[in-house]
């Protein structure tokens, strides 16, 4: 078996798909670089002044009738039924970071998780799964900028790497070159696990190598323009620890395109099915409500980020029996959605391994 | 073809060489495949039989099931019916206790288009453990030592079935077997290859190959096996196969043009079988020539030319699988490229001789 893995390996890389995928890696690296350099520059010295300016013209009419504003925020609020707090009183008075444009960080800052989730408390849940949903928002892969967009293209590296399991095994089926691979070795079992565990095994330098240019692309921009963040030694390790599980889920991806390629014989079947079933996640994925915590997406999600929050109505019939409903935040925490992935991946694997040991090579 | 229709054709079995050890052996091998418009044989209850050592011609014409033997033998296709033994080892159940003394190439080789030869074939020495320096040997032994550097992609398809038969050659195999392999190659190339795989047999290996060519095979094949159908139809040594067939005894009469007619109905009356062939006559069911001439002498006849017509593999092969071929010949009124007899009087006299051995 391990002369056979070792031989499947160097099959692997020897295949052109595979040397493409590796151009397509650098390719992406290389946008990205050269995305971020682009649309993540500080202000420029002329956008400071304007801000400034404004700043110092509104700070001035603050200064005469701040107080006044202030009253009326309180009295609508009266109105409302609601704190000064609760309705903004107390923020009324101007920040020279309004007039500024948004500075994007590589560490995202709160600002951009309050945008993208504005500020909302969890929903409908207990202390202990507020505090859990507060901790899977704050984290470094959400926002809009720096880490927060490498997730993103994490995704693209796993689709690389399903296409290079998926290919490995269609081309050879189609080729013929299959049937000449077991008068060698017809121990089909023998055949199947080695390519399944070649096709792991050999994606694993492609997403890790990829993944870690992304974020030394970005981190080198960044750093020229001096608006690292708040880089610390745990934003490090969060890094450290998202690149293991980025790596894991392209080796389980790989894998799943091994079998996925075994058992639909044709590539194209088998990249568009999984796009189609992701496309489907996305779009169609609420109306599953808290079903949707056992999609393949949403368990993806939650490993690679170290959790997922999902919301749903919940709906109860009020004194008047008119509907109310409220929104309930869930959490899918990582160890779960981990779990998810890989059950998945055995039964998908299991059945190819059937199929595999029982058809007729042609 | 379609389930449930009849072969066409009884087996004749001559005698085959080898004292009864048997390299493959296949009883009752059955295979069929669904597709859209039902259910289609692909082998029908096939006995093969493959004595050790020489060359053995697995003959039929294009879809008479050669391939799927073939697959079956290999483990590649599941058969529906019946057993397959190499070496005694049952198979597919059996084969990896076997296969290292196989070696196969089925239909096209594939390999690394960008890799050499050396390359392409050091993959597939280390998948099955074979030392490194077996490979070198075998690339001599097929004849691209100097080419073995060079990208695979920039051979021609000769030097490309060269290297399949040198993978082949890896396991240093008792059995090669190999399909159609001198498909698509040039005149050169399917010499090289028959040298190649005359040598092998030379050297005490078994040779199985399929074609469905003729010519290629009968000038190595000491036995061979013809199907038709998925069935098998006549196997043996070519020599007994072709001597069958040349108890036909078809002779070509030339006579001047207006004695055709007279000369036709001089040997119907005769009991034999005549057709006319351009400006000549294609006599069948004589005894010898010397009947044609006497029969015809008596008559006032006289004959211009009289050539008894010497039977081929080929136009056994013809006779046996004549219904194959779209617009093929009907045994009587049959001719094979060469000119050789009308088929049927092959196959009833290879019949005859039945009792010389099991086939």
């Amino acid at each position: 078996m391990r002369r056979l893995l070792r031989v499947e390996l160097r099959r692997l890389w020897a295949r052109q798909v595979t040397r493409w995928a590796c151009v397509g890696v650098l390719a992406l690296v290389a946008l990205s670089g050269a995305a971020t350099f682009l649309s993540a520059p500080p202000p420029s010295d002329q956008e400071v002044a304007n801000a400034q300016e404004m700043f110092a013209a509104d700070q001035e009419q603050w200064e005469k009738d701040g107080e006044q504003q202030v009253e009326d925020c309180e009295a609508e609020a009266e109105e409302q039924g609601m704190t000064p707090s609760e309705w903004g009183c107390d923020q009324m008075a101007p920040r020279l970071d309004w007039y500024l444009p948004p500075t994007q960080t590589f560490v995202p800052d709160a600002s951009q998780q309050e945008m993208m989730f504005g500020g909302a408390e969890p929903a409908g849940v207990d202390d202990a799964t507020a505090a859990q949903v507060a901790e899977i928002r704050s984290s470094v892969w959400n926002g809009w900028a720096g880490l927060a967009s490498l997730d993103d293209l994490a995704i693209l590296l796993l689709l690389v790497a399903l296409v290079v399991g998926v290919s490995f095994v269609t081309a050879e089926i189609n080729s013929g070159s299959l049937g000449m691979w077991l008068t060698f070795e017809p121990r089909r079992q023998r055949v199947y696990w080695s390519k399944a565990v070649a096709g792991a095994l050999g994606t694993i330098p492609l997403v890790l190598v990829g993944f870690v240019l992304l974020v030394g692309a970005s981190y080198a921009v960044y750093a020229s323009f001096g608006t690292l963040g708040d880089l610390t030694g745990a934003v490090w390790l969060e890094v450290a620890a998202f690149t293991g599980r980025l790596v894991a889920a392209g080796a389980v991806l790989a894998a799943m395109g091994v079998a996925l390629g075994a058992l639909l014989k044709h590539a194209a079947a088998a990249v568009v099915g999984v796009g189609v079933v992701a496309w489907a996640c996305f779009a169609f994925g609420f109306s599953f409500g808290e079903a949707q915590r056992w999609l393949p997406t949403t368990a993806l999600s939650a490993w690679l980020q170290g959790g997922y929050v999902f919301s749903t109505d919940r709906c109860t019939p009020g004194a008047d029996g008119v509907f109310e409903c409220e929104s309930v935040d869930h959490v899918v925490t990582m160890a779960q959605g981990g779990l998810t992935v890989a059950a998945l991946a055995v039964v998908v694997t299991l059945l190819a391994a059937l199929v595999f040991r029982r058809r007729d090579v042609s | 073809m379609t389930d449930g229709r009849t072969a066409a054709h009884e087996e004749v079995a001559v005698s085959v060489p080898g004292g009864g050890e048997l390299a493959i052996e296949t009883r009752g091998l059955r295979k069929t495949y669904r597709s859209v418009r039902g259910r289609s044989v692909g082998v029908e209850g096939l006995d093969l039989q493959v004595p050790v050592g020489g060359v053995h011609g697995f003959l039929g014409p294009n879809g008479s099931g050669k391939t799927t033997t073939i697959r079956m033998l290999l483990g590649l296709v599941r058969p529906d019916r019946g057993t397959a033994t190499i070496f005694g080892h049952e198979v597919p159940k059996r084969l990896p206790e076997v296969v290292g003394r196989v070696g196969a190439i089925v239909e096209s080789p594939k390999f690394f288009p960008a890799f050499s030869a050396r390359r392409n074939l050091r993959l597939l020495a280390d998948a099955i453990g074979a030392p490194a320096g077996r490979v070198d040997v075998v690339i001599d032994e097929v004849g691209l030592t100097g080419r073995a550097k060079d990208r695979y992609k920039g051979y021609s398809l000769g030097m490309k079935q060269r290297l399949a038969i040198a993978a082949t050659l890896l396991k240093d195999p008792d059995l090669l077997i190999f399909d159609e392999p001198t498909n698509g190659l040039d005149p050169a190339g399917i010499r090289e290859i028959r040298q190649t795989m005359r040598s092998l047999a030379d050297q005490g290996k078994t040779v199985l190959v399929s074609s469905h060519i003729l010519a290629e095979v009968e000038q190595i094949a000491d036995t061979v096996s013809i199907v038709a159908r998925g069935r098998l139809v006549a196997s043996g040594r070519v020599a007994d196969l072709v001597g069958a067939g040349s108890a036909s005894r078809s002779v070509r009469v030339r006579v001047a043009e207006p004695d055709v007619t007279v000369a036709t109905s001089v040997l119907e009356t005769g009991g034999m079988l005549v057709r006319r062939e351009q400006d000549a006559l294609l006599v069948d069911g004589a005894a010898d020539a010397a009947a044609v001439n006497r029969a015809l002498g008596e008559r006032g006849v006289w004959v211009h030319e009289l050539t008894p017509l010497q039977a081929d593999l080929e136009s056994v092969f013809l006779g046996l699988t004549a219904h194959e071929s779209p617009g093929g010949h009907t045994h009587r009124g049959g001719r094979t490229k060469r000119g050789g007899p009308a088929p049927e009087p092959a196959h009833a006299a290879a019949q005859a001789s039945s009792g010389e051995g099991a086939a």
